[in-house]
């Protein structure tokens, strides 16, 4: 199922990308988790596992023929729903929230994995369609089917992720050919829910985190405390960082969570603007890369299935990084590649699995 | 299943739609952090090095008090202050209600306490107990997780000699109020002299406070120092008095049983031996006891009696009518009046105290007897003014200028000042009860203290000081003596009949006889401070306010070239005489000590000592008062002390 030709039409390019912004991360929980005088934390190879369990996930991504793999994809899915079922019901408690499986040594986070599933759901739905264009009918049924997940996820509760889940549905629909006129409505139609979700979906400590958004000094010692300290971690590492390990910011925790949801606020800290140029322009080669394969895709389910992974990947990148600048009310969302988080971490990289799978498979039938 | 054309072309289009979409994104994104670490870099910066810089004081230790011979006086140990850092806090309120439990104090001042400060960055610790308890630091310490933002630190506090001695001399520290932060140019929360030496001398003795910068972490944790600048200490000072002169008199207070003052000097030189005021208090435990302190409204032991108390002189003011009268020309040594028990001035019949009279009496006999009827005479004879006048020269009037804060000018009345003060005219009979030291007369211990060593100098007076040297860190470098206060020239006979009669009063059968040391030549005068004139005291009867006369004790020694001069003021201890003893163990302990002998000490009271027998006291201000005299007596709050 590998041959031995498909090895040349891999994008090592861009895999090369990816590893380099995993090794960057894995470079940034290194130097703000460091205990002096002890060495290198557990995190810190913790993440070493996961990167090398998700590289694992990558290859197994990539094995299989993507439309085999959307064709079984509804087994996926209602696996993954199982799951999400199991964890809402006998999943460990942590930090408010039930999300995980306790697997030992390893904590499994199925809501991660449901992004890619979507994906490749979604693919597979509007893929199949012969109408050429996409109908109000399959909007719902599409809609539909992202909703179970996302209504699971935001019982944990976790919205953060929940939402997530509605770029892979928007942009899949959007590539499949969604009329202009309803892309039109679903934009005005989520400015418009924003404060019906304000009123009725979000918990007090969303809405604190929101408001304080608007006005971070007002509460300067509470929620609104990360923003400002983001900005400061950010705005104090000028051109050139204040070098590994020297950031003061984080590796002092006056910025919080600095090797998970900040971690870019803490490599910006100490790798300064140069860095940050860096950086951003990794992710934006890799996602410009995503996207070159799925206008290479050889037929619409792989551009379906693309996109719809570069989606979540995307938003969760791009709100990450501008939370991370404090430009952006603090949610939990993570950076994906760069965070430390296991389940993430496998998770996105088998869905960059499924993206060169399509890329590599564009001459095959 | 190759895609159609219009497929692809479909595809592609939106495609590119994202793609710029998200090439836009980016570049908004670079944009970002391109203002926030390139343009606006140096705000950001200086706000990160204030999150984990901090710069700490260090309290340097207060400058240490030695006596005139060496001995430690004042010193500094180190004790444990408890502070909140608001900044550590999430929630000020459940700190205050935790600490207040944990420490066990009041919730309610504590709570001001930290209102007082919060204005105060919120870095800065704010202070909340002085001098903590072993069980309040053990306390906090086995806390620190739950209460982060308590901090303990060790400072240097002052350690003053037990049993309050001289405690109104040293005075107090305390936390620097608005207005020495404004005047003295020390940072809010420092640690200053309030009070007496260490409030005068404060710029020599409290040093320069160090400072540390360290980093610390999120949760105020210290994590490491980035410089040092260690504090420091306070200069030393060496003050004049003399350590067992003052338990001397302090014991002598005890063991005679009232409370008062005793100022006792060098007379050359102005050098003060004692400084003592009785009850006093325990400057180590000032900041608990203060409320309790002050609120002792009976005894009021806050207050400097030396200093701040103002008092009838009586009969030792019969000293400077004397040395007026042989200066004016108004009488000699040898001008003999007789005493009859009475005489009249101004149509008023006005006693002297010994009934039958003292005879013809002579200056010396007249000072010896405390005669009244001589020293109405004289003072009639002088007028007002003139009493006023060498009253000045003497160093009676006004202030003393000794180096510690808060002294109440003496008065003695003139008729300027009369006519300033009230709009009338002096009355001449008003003369008479000043001339035996009643009326508006109104001295310090201190003033009398100064008289009777300018007698003692012969008219050389010189102001009293406390501190004899300094050390601004290149050893010990003497004060300057101020300069004679007054050198005036008095006749050579002047002083010599004063000292004759002064010396009979103490060692022939005079009133003083209590003060006599043998071979000393003690020379002395007693005195009664009428606290309220007679009628007054019959009308105050009743009420708790303690009506008893104060008594005085001038004296010097030995007769020829003093070398000690003082006052005792014995607060409502009726009689003059009895304050003699003090004198004389302090006297005794002086020449001991120059000598090099053992220190006397008191004999205890035994329970069988007989009470002192009444003695006709000849200073008690004369049984019938014309009513003249009784209305120029105010009914004196004599420790008119603000």
């Amino acid at each position: 199922m590998f041959e031995r030709r498909l090895y040349h039409h891999v994008d090592w390019a861009m895999l090369g990308a990816i590893l380099m912004i995993c090794v960057i991360g894995l470079a940034q929980i290194y130097s703000t988790t460091y205990v002096d005088g002890v060495g290198a934390s557990s995190i810190f190879y913790t993440q070493i596992y996961g990167i090398l369990l998700g590289v694992v996930a990558l290859v197994v991504a990539l094995s299989f023929d993507y439309r085999t793999l959307a064709d079984k994809s509804h087994y996926l899915y209602l696996g993954i729903i199982a799951l999400l079922i199991y964890v809402l019901l006998f999943g460990v408690v942590r930090g408010g929230s039930r999300r995980w499986i306790d697997l030992g040594p390893l904590n499994l986070q199925p809501s991660e994995f449901a992004k890619a599933t979507l994906a490749l759901v979604l693919a597979k739905f509007f893929g199949e369609s012969r109408r050429g264009t996409v109908t109000r009918a399959d909007l719902v049924i599409a809609g539909a089917i992202a909703a179970v997940p996302l209504f699971i996820i935001y019982l944990q509760p976790d919205l953060g992720t929940a939402v997530t889940l509605l770029p892979v549905l928007f942009a899949v629909a959007f590539v499949a050919g969604m009329p202009m006129r309803i892309v039109g409505i679903v934009a005005v139609v989520a400015v418009l829910a924003a404060p019906i979700a304000w009123n009725f979906a979000l918990q007090d400590y969303q809405k604190e985190r929101i408001s304080t958004f608007l006005n971070p000094s007002e509460d300067a010692r509470g929620a609104g405390y990360q923003q400002i300290q983001a900005r400061i971690t950010v705005g104090s590492g000028g051109w050139d960082g204040k070098n590994f390990r020297g950031g003061t910011q984080g590796q002092l925790r006056f910025l919080p969570v600095a090797h998970n949801d900040f971690i870019f606020s803490a490599f910006a800290e100490e790798q300064g603007f140069i860095g940050v140029i860096v950086a951003l322009g990794l992710y934006l080669f890799v996602i410009l890369r995503s996207i070159e394969s799925a206008r290479l895709s050889k037929d619409r389910t792989g551009a379906y299935l693309v996109l719809g992974v570069l989606a979540s990947f995307t938003f969760q990148v791009i709100y990450n990084i501008t939370m991370s600048a404090g430009l952006a009310p603090v949610k939990g969302l993570t950076l994906p590649l760069m965070s430390y988080g296991g389940s993430s971490m496998i998770a996105t990289l088998a869905g960059f699995g499924l993206i060169l799978n399509v890329r590599m498979r564009r001459f095959t039938n | 299943m190759a895609v159609p054309v219009e497929d692809r072309r479909r595809i592609s289009a939106r495609l590119v739609i994202i793609q710029t979409g998200v090439i836009t994104v980016f570049a908004a994104l670079a944009i970002c952090f391109w203002v926030l670490q390139v343009i606006q870099h140096e705000d950001y910066l200086r706000l990160a090095d204030s999150n984990y810089q901090r710069t700490l004081a260090l309290r340097a230790p207060r400058g240490v008090l030695f006596d005139r011979n060496g001995k430690v006086l004042v010193e500094n140990r180190d004790s444990y202050t408890i502070s909140i850092i608001r900044e550590n806090t999430k929630d000020l309120d459940r700190t205050i209600r935790m600490a207040s439990s944990v420490l066990r104090i009041d919730r309610a001042e504590l709570q001001q306490e930290v209102n007082r400060h919060r204005r105060e960055p919120s870095y800065r610790p704010i202070v909340i107990v002085e001098d903590a308890t072993l069980d309040q630091v053990a306390a906090v310490d086995a806390r620190q997780y739950e209460l982060p933002e308590l901090q303990i630190d060790e400072v240097p506090t002052r350690k003053y000699p037990a049993d309050g001695l001289a405690a109104h001399l040293f005075g107090y520290v305390g936390e620097a109020d608005e207005a020495q932060v404004r005047d003295i140019g020390v940072p809010p929360g420092a640690i200053v002299g309030k009070h007496g030496v260490e409030k005068v001398y404060n710029a020599l003795l409290m040093g320069a406070d160090g400072e540390k910068n360290v980093v610390v972490n999120s949760v105020g944790r210290e994590i490491r120092v980035l410089d040092r600048q260690p504090p420091v200490e306070g200069r030393r000072v060496q003050l004049t008095i003399d350590y067992d002169l003052q338990k001397a008199a302090e014991d002598g207070f005890r063991h005679a049983g009232f409370n008062g003052a005793a100022l006792i000097m060098d007379p050359r030189t102005g050098e003060v031996l004692v400084h003592a005021s009785l009850p006093a208090y325990d400057p180590n435990k000032f900041q608990e006891t203060y409320a309790s302190l002050l609120s002792d409204t009976k005894l009021r032991p806050l207050i400097n009696r030396v200093l701040q108390g103002t008092y009838s002189p009586g009969s030792t003011f019969k000293i400077v009518v004397a040395a007026a009268a042989m200066e004016e020309g108004v009488a000699t040594p040898d001008t003999r009046i007789h005493c009859s028990g009475g005489a009249t001035f101004f149509g008023r019949y006005t006693r002297c105290h010994l009934k039958g009279g003292h005879g013809s009496v002579d200056m010396r006999h007249a000072l010896e007897k405390s005669c009244n009827v001589y020293f109405y005479t004289l003072g009639n004879r002088l007028g007002v003014d003139k009493i006023y006048k060498w009253a000045e020269k003497l160093g009676l009037t006004g202030r003393t200028g000794i180096d510690l804060p808060n002294e109440q000018p003496s008065l003695v009345p003139n008729t300027e000042w009369k006519k300033k003060t009230t709009g009338e005219p002096w009355y001449p009979g008003e003369t008479i009860s000043v001339a035996i030291g009643q009326g508006q007369v109104s001295v310090t211990p201190a003033s009398l203290a100064v008289m009777i060593a300018t007698v003692a100098n012969n008219g050389k007076r010189v102001t009293p000081r406390v501190v004899k040297a300094v050390d601004e860190g290149k050893g010990w470098v003497t004060m300057k003596p101020p300069a004679a206060a007054d050198a005036t020239q008095f006749k050579p006979d002047t002083f010599r009949a004063l000292v004759e009669g002064l010396w009979m009063v103490v060692n022939a059968a005079g009133t003083g006889g209590r003060g006599r040391v043998e071979g000393r030549d003690v020379s002395g005068k007693t005195g009664t401070a009428q606290v309220i004139s007679n009628e007054g005291k019959a009308r105050a009867r009743g009420t708790d306010r303690d009506l008893r006369d104060h008594g005085w004790f001038v004296f010097f020694a030995p007769r020829d070239n003093p070398e000690i001069a003082g006052v005792i003021f014995g607060e409502h201890n009726l009689h003059g005489y009895l304050g003699a003893p003090i004198a004389k163990h302090v006297i005794e302990t002086y020449f001991a000590k120059k000598e090099g002998k053992p220190l006397p000490e008191l004999k205890p009271k035994g329970p069988d000592a007989a009470p002192t027998p009444p003695v006709e006291d000849p200073d008690s201000p004369p049984a019938i008062e014309p009513t003249a005299v009784a209305e120029a007596l105010p009914v004196a709050g004599p420790e008119v002390a603000q």
